[in-house]
């Protein structure tokens, strides 16, 4: 058991969050979002510098490219590094051309609802029952559909269909996946909390910052122990190589913490943090696509105890 | 980062369950469901400690000086799980180990650590903890108890309440004031108490958590010497709050949650109960929490391992702990229904000994305080 960061694994972070320092951050995602675009040369400059194959190389592996992805939330990049990073290698041991969207798909292949990235997805990931499919994209296959959740989203008007991974490798989809969710909603809730506590703290009403007041304190204190719990379950999760109890249990986590998250940040934030010129809504809209996706919370319970407890169904 | 345990503590946790097999007696669950401090547990836990500490198992972490092994704190977090998980057979001597040997380690004068270390570390003997008073509990440092220096003696008056495992205890770590003029943290000293000094009275406080948890316990001029004082005089708050770090995160609670929910989801899996989507949901919602609070605690004992200074992850761990231990126990009675209205049965120990989580060692309100103002770095009014 260790908790500290390798010397490695700091310098991964380190130069990870230089790139992101320079191509991300907030007011590139508000940027973004305006045309609803994807942000490519963000993707392809993280590709360069061997950060979305981190999960394959050589001493790395799954918690290094938790790492990257965390951090790539924390700094609202516009791109699917959760699945290209974490996703594809853990499910397939390679790489997928990016950027690459996951897809919950119905009985007949076809798309459960809007895909976050779908409308830019070269590549699919594909759960359809027990059975995951890899899916090439062509170039304008899903058309954009407007959200509100922080995400750009694409629709697949027709059934996807390609390769399968075999029967049964639905599981290790899912788990990935939630495995994914888990560490893209801890980056994104410290980022929301990170903007929520500045701002308490120099928000004055009352003759004192509202960060004063201990019943904001609690709550804040509260959310810190939710994300840090969130946190160490994402990681733990990723390091012991997306086991069904451990993915569905991280996520489950991190949907719960999301939720409360959401509510207190903008609470707390009053009015301003609605606007679009405020920084929080680049983050908190995304926590409530996070918490949805792939079943949302209550599917991670019953999964959880299921993997668990041995039930069926 | 690593979470998987070494090949050493992995063998330690074997050894260990088969040792518990061994030594633990057919009716133990029954003997330890009024919990540390009754009366059907204290004669087994003195044996139970002694066979432990036989194998140097009591305190595997401390220096071998003190009676220890060297081990890494993970190895005593192993134990700790455990333990707690069937239900701590050590009896109330785990605080001992977990804070109190630990204050005597880094505050102790040599004689005081000749005389209270080995005996900690061979089970031999068991502590209270003199803290709160009627005026003084979250508000520790309102402490009224004083203790007025007279030759090589103290003298010491007051009252103390809430105290646990009083009525087995052999000492007590009491917090007394021995400045008279002073106020707040100042002028704080720790005594070590034998607790069979004359004008010490011990009184029952009856509560619905379980039997004798609570005590008051009243000093009318009882004469300690000054050679019983932990650390320098009128410091006392420093060691303290050295203690209550640990105090914390000590006893591992979360594996007993963990434990406890394991068998409800085998008791809900025999009523049939596991085909109800939301059952399934709390049972997952509980675990979940459950999981925060055991790897929030071993970020606490990665520090320790680390030879970090006490940190808020002390604070974060306890919150997450109550909270796992809350939704078990809400989720035990709820799911066992009519059954936990027995006194005695699973539903009812669990419910009545998670009651206290929020209050015990240190109210949540409190841990909250703590992460705001030091993790947070929030402003104080």
């Amino acid at each position: 058991m260790d908790f500290e960061l390798s010397d490695e694994q700091r310098a991964i972070a380190l130069a990870c969050e230089a790139i992101l320092g320079q191509l991300a951050g907030v007011q590139r995602a508000m940027a973004m979002a305006e045309r609803d675009a994807y942000d490519a040369s963000l993707e392809k400059a993280l590709a360069e510098a061997g950060f979305l194959e981190v999960a394959l190389g050589d001493g790395t592996g799954a918690l290094e490219a938790a790492l990257v992805t965390e951090a790539t939330a924390r700094a609202a990049g516009v791109v699917a590094v959760g699945a290209g990073a974490l996703v594809a290698p853990g499910v397939l041991g390679r790489a997928l051309a990016g950027p690459v969207a996951l897809v919950e798909c119905a009985e007949d292949g076809g798309a459960v609802g809007p895909v976050r990235y779908g409308s830019e997805a070269r590549s699919v990931l594909a759960l359809r029952g027990d059975e995951a499919f890899v899916v090439e994209i062509e170039a304008g296959r899903a058309s954009p559909v407007r959200s509100s959740f922080g995400y750009p989203f694409g629709a697949f008007a027709s059934p996807l269909q390609g390769t399968s991974l075999g029967a049964g490798s639905g599981a290790r989809l899912r788990a990935w996946w939630q495995v994914a969710l888990a560490v893209e909603t801890v980056g994104t809730m410290e980022a929301a909390l990170s903007v929520t506590l500045d701002y308490v703290k120099q928000r004055r009403q009352f003759g004192r910052a509202i960060g004063s007041f201990q019943a904001v304190q609690h709550r804040l204190a509260e959310c810190a122990v939710w994300l840090e719990g969130a946190r160490w379950l994402a990681y733990e999760a990723a390091a012991l190589g997306a086991t069904a109890e451990g993915a569905a249990t991280a996520a489950a986590h991190a949907a719960m913490a999301a939720k409360r998250v959401f509510a207190e940040t903008h609470q707390l934030t009053g009015a301003i943090g609605y606007t679009r010129e405020h920084d929080l809504h680049v983050f908190s809209m995304r926590l409530q696509a996070l918490r949805l996706e792939l079943g949302g919370v209550g599917a991670h319970r019953r999964e959880a105890a299921r993997a668990r407890w041995g039930v069926g169904g | 980062m690593e979470f998987s345990w070494s090949q050493e503590d992995r063998d330690f946790r074997a050894e260990l369950r088969r040792f518990l097999d061994e030594v633990l007696p057919g009716d133990w669950q029954e003997r330890a469901k009024d919990g540390p401090g009754s009366q059907a547990q204290a004669a087994f836990s003195r044996e139970f400690c002694a066979a432990l500490a036989g194998r140097q198992w009591l305190t595997p972490h401390w220096p071998s000086a003190y009676g220890g092994r060297d081990a890494s704190p993970w190895q005593h977090a192993v134990l700790g799980e455990e333990l707690w998980a069937v239900g701590e057979p050590r009896g109330p001597q785990y605080m001992n180990v977990n804070w109190i040997g630990p204050a005597i380690m880094t505050y102790g004068s040599e004689d005081q650590k000749r005389e209270h270390l080995p005996r900690i570390s061979a089970g031999d003997v068991l502590w209270c903890q003199g803290f709160s008073e009627p005026e003084a509990g979250s508000d520790l440092v309102a402490l009224r108890t004083l203790a007025r220096r007279d030759g090589d003696d103290y003298v010491v008056n007051g009252t103390k309440i809430w105290t646990s495992y009083v009525n087995h205890a052999d000492f007590c770590f009491l917090l007394v004031r021995t400045d008279p003029e002073s106020s707040r943290h100042r002028g704080i000293s720790v005594l070590l108490v034998p607790i069979d000094l004359a004008g010490i009275t011990v009184r029952e406080i009856p509560s619905v958590v379980g039997e004798r948890y609570f005590h008051e316990v009243f000093f009318d001029d009882v004469r300690v010497p000054v050679a019983c004082r932990l650390g320098p005089e009128h410091e006392g708050w420093g060691v303290v709050s050295y203690a209550l770090q640990f105090e914390r995160v000590g006893a591992p609670r979360y594996a007993r949650a963990a434990l406890t929910l394991d068998h409800l989801a085998r008791v809900a899996a025999k009523g049939g109960q596991l085909d109800d989507p939301v059952t399934l949901e709390k049972l997952g919602e509980a675990r979940a929490l459950c999981e925060a609070a055991r790897l929030l605690s071993y970020k606490v004992i990665d520090g320790r391992a680390h030879a970090r200074p006490p940190s808020t992850d002390t604070n974060v761990a306890r919150v997450a702990g109550t909270r796992a231990e809350q939704a078990v126990a809400d989720l035990a009675v709820e799911l066992l229904g009519p059954e936990a209205l027995s006194h005695g049965s699973f539903g009812d120990a669990q419910f009545r000994m998670a009651m206290t989580a929020g209050v015990a060692v240190g109210a949540t309100e409190i841990q909250l305080n703590l992460i705001a103002g030091r993790m947070l770095e929030l402003p104080r009014e």
